[in-house]
């Protein structure tokens, strides 16, 4: 994926793509140092602004599952604009921090992947492209079997939801360290899901890994007006 | 005599469907994308297969001079032609390499593979018969700029409305727009505010009672039938292309219109071949005015309010380093005074700031004054409340960001803007600001204080234009 006209092959070599903040339109101003010049292979993609808006993640050492970022009214906005409108330039936003966070990881990537009919309409996976923009190499393990989307339904509803995945036919799991890749963790009922299929088919340890991270309680749930 | 047997005389048999007039209606002079219409799938199938649609992919490819900058692209919906706006990717649906258009993507993504219905079927007959229900007056000068504005739009000739805040510049649309309606014709009224839309909306419901009319801006609902007036944000525009018999542009000095070149481009994408467009504003931008002069467009000028008194003129006031002071904590002391003013004599006041974060500095520091002050800027939830309560004399004054820059009426209301030196007060701005001030014929005059560290520009010359309608005004 690049800009039109971007020239060169390889999106992320050209620094000069993105001038405006993608979120708010706002002119950047580059933020240059030594380091940057020649380490940093992500170019800022949104302003100071826009940047602030968002909510760390504090990761306590108990939890089982890693995220970035708070499901706050800026992530909310994000995830309409990048999910629902289908912005697909927006998976650049947070390219540079998945990248820093998940370079080093041994484990083998697996993104939760989407209903083959869902992906059509969507036109993207949009995991599988905050991962591509990030660097972050994956393989696909998992089929969703089925189209109905944890979005929308209740605390109760979800996590009284049946199986939602299947190992594909192709997947080499047995002894092997697995990370799992989400956008966003609400109730865990997605990862717990996965993590049983893969465990049965013979993994050895899963971990997983989601952007946003819900805050605890049913406010959160329905605050989220995520369509799919 | 020979006869000729003739196979297949398809003219001759009628083979149509008649179109749904709901279908028609939803259609008629927009361009709207197959997948987002609401009708079911099957009909449009079976419309577009009696071509009653005509098909456009949503971005044309068109082959640039040097290969050199590759593919370029063209968003059929709202005609951006920025190249930076397109982003290519991916696509799982069309299995292939897609672009969209970032420019119009909160209106719905527009991709290479999204097709835009465009209505080829039989087009609406509009009503000419219409009531007219306004009991107003109008002024000498106001009678006179209907009549040029009504006597242009006849002739299918452009027009430039250029009238001060406080003319009376919708109740002027009238007699034009019943003219227009009369000839069965469609009319669109655009502009760049939400806001104004809501404003204007009930004042034509009132005026036009029998006419169906519609408004259209971001989250608006769903409305039926075939509107012959539609009020709409310029952003709306996007949505109609050759639809209209005349379009109207209130407020064309605004924001975001006079900034987006796309936008301006939509209000000609909008209209039918040889419409004419009437722009209607108190602050016409050099570039409109040059326009009217190349192009010999009709002009109408109105210096005087509707109450006939002069403009009120702003005074400067300097404040040296407030930003510093209300950083510290520190209310300026002639702001102070001038607040407290107000608040002795009762009258209701707008204080307008360059930017929130030093508004939201402010509010405390106001509020020791007063507790009911407080702060309104665009994304204020709680805006139209506010100043539905200054205007009732709940709340003493408001501290504002440019957003309440026009539109605002409010009896006796005086004006003080503190960093009037800011790059975001253009003399456009500034002169709408003081059009907030004595637009009341029992009030008509206000206090417009300008507090700035340095007069600039623009200052000067909002006050000289002011001086200037004021002379024009009042010439005898």
């Amino acid at each position: 994926m690049k800009m039109a006209n971007s020239g060169k092959k390889g999106d992320w070599m050209n620094r000069r793509e993105i001038d405006h903040c993608l979120l708010c339109n706002a002119p950047l101003t580059i933020r240059m140092d030594w380091k940057r010049l020649f380490v940093n292979r992500f170019p800022q993609a949104i302003c100071q602004e826009c940047e602030g808006k968002f909510e760390r993640y504090r990761h306590e050492g108990n939890e089982e599952v890693d995220s970035l970022y708070y499901y706050n009214e800026a992530m909310q906005d994000y995830l309409h604009r990048y999910k629902f409108m289908r912005d697909v330039l927006l998976a650049k936003v947070f390219a540079g921090e998945i990248h820093r966070h998940l370079k080093n990881r041994k484990e083998l990537i697996v993104p939760i992947p989407m209903h083959p009919e869902k992906w059509k309409e969507r036109t993207f996976s949009h995991v599988d492209e905050l991962l591509r923009q990030a660097r972050i190499p994956f393989v696909h393990v998992l089929e969703k079997t089925t189209t109905e989307a944890q979005a929308g339904k209740s605390r109760e509803e979800r996590m009284k939801t049946p199986q939602l995945f299947v190992l594909r036919e192709d997947a080499q799991v047995e002894g092997k360290d697995l990370l799992l890749v989400d956008d966003i963790y609400t109730t865990g009922t997605t990862i717990r899901h996965a993590t049983q299929v893969l465990m049965e088919g013979g993994a050895k340890s899963v971990k997983a890994f989601t952007l946003i991270r819900a805050k605890g309680g049913q406010e959160a749930i329905k605050a989220s007006p995520l369509m799919f | 005599m020979k006869y000729i047997l003739r196979r297949n005389r398809e003219s001759k048999r009628y083979k149509g469907i008649i179109a749904e007039p709901e279908i028609r209606d939803f259609f008629l002079g927009k361009i709207w994308s197959r997948e987002h219409a609401p009708f079911s799938k099957e009909k449009l199938d079976c419309y577009i297969s009696r071509s009653f649609f005509k098909i456009k992919p949503a971005i044309s490819i068109k082959p640039s001079s040097p290969s050199l900058f590759g593919k370029r692209y063209f968003c059929n919906r709202c005609h951006n032609d920025n190249q930076r706006e397109f982003v290519e990717f991916d696509c799982a649906r069309c299995g292939k390499a897609c672009v969209y258009c970032r420019h119009c993507i909160n209106m719905g993504r527009m991709s290479c593979c999204t097709e835009l219905l465009v209505w080829n079927g039989p087009s609406g007959i509009f009503p000419k018969r219409h009531v007219f229900d306004w009991n107003g007056s109008f002024t000498v000068l106001q009678q006179q700029a209907a009549e040029e504005l009504r006597e242009s739009i006849g002739r299918k000739r452009n027009h430039l409305l250029h009238a001060v805040c406080g003319a009376g510049k919708t109740e002027i649309l009238f007699p034009a727009v019943f003219h227009c309606l009369r000839k069965g014709w469609r009319i669109c009224i655009a502009t760049p505010r939400t806001d104004v839309v809501l404003e204007l909306f009930p004042r034509f419901q009132k005026a036009f009672p029998n006419t169906i009319m519609h408004a259209y801006y971001g989250d608006a609902p769903e409305q039926k039938g075939l509107a012959q007036l539609v009020i709409a944000t310029t952003h709306q525009l996007y949505r109609f292309e050759k639809a209209f018999d005349v379009v109207i542009v209130d407020e064309a000095d605004a924001f975001p219109y006079t900034y987006d070149r796309s936008l301006q481009k939509a209000v000609w994408k909008a209209r039918k071949e040889g419409a004419p467009v009437a722009f209607v504003t108190a602050t016409p931008t050099s570039e409109l005015l040059t326009k009217v002069k190349k192009e010999r467009w009709g002009c109408s000028f109105i210096p005087r309010r509707y109450h006939g008194h002069p403009l009120p003129v702003p005074r400067f006031e300097p404040l040296w380093f407030y930003d510093r002071q209300i950083d510290k904590g520190k209310l300026p002391k002639k702001l102070m005074h001038w607040t407290k003013r107000r608040l002795g004599r009762e009258e209701p006041f707008f204080i307008f700031f360059p930017a929130i974060p030093l508004m939201e500095k402010a509010i405390p520091l106001f509020q020791e004054i007063h507790p009911d002050i407080c702060g309104v800027h665009a994304k204020d939830p709680e805006r139209k409340e506010k100043v539905m309560k200054l205007r009732n004399g709940e709340i003493p004054g408001l501290l504002t960001t440019t957003i309440l820059e026009r539109g605002v009426t409010i009896k006796n209301v005086q004006v003080a803007v503190v960093g009037a030196e800011s790059k975001i007060f253009t003399s456009g701005a500034l002169i709408q600001i003081s059009g907030r001030a004595g637009r009341h014929a029992d009030f008509p005059n206000g206090d417009i204080v300008f507090f700035h560290h340095g007069i600039s520009v623009e200052m000067d010359a909002a006050r000289n234009e002011i001086l200037r309608l004021n002379k024009e005004g009042f010439r005898t």
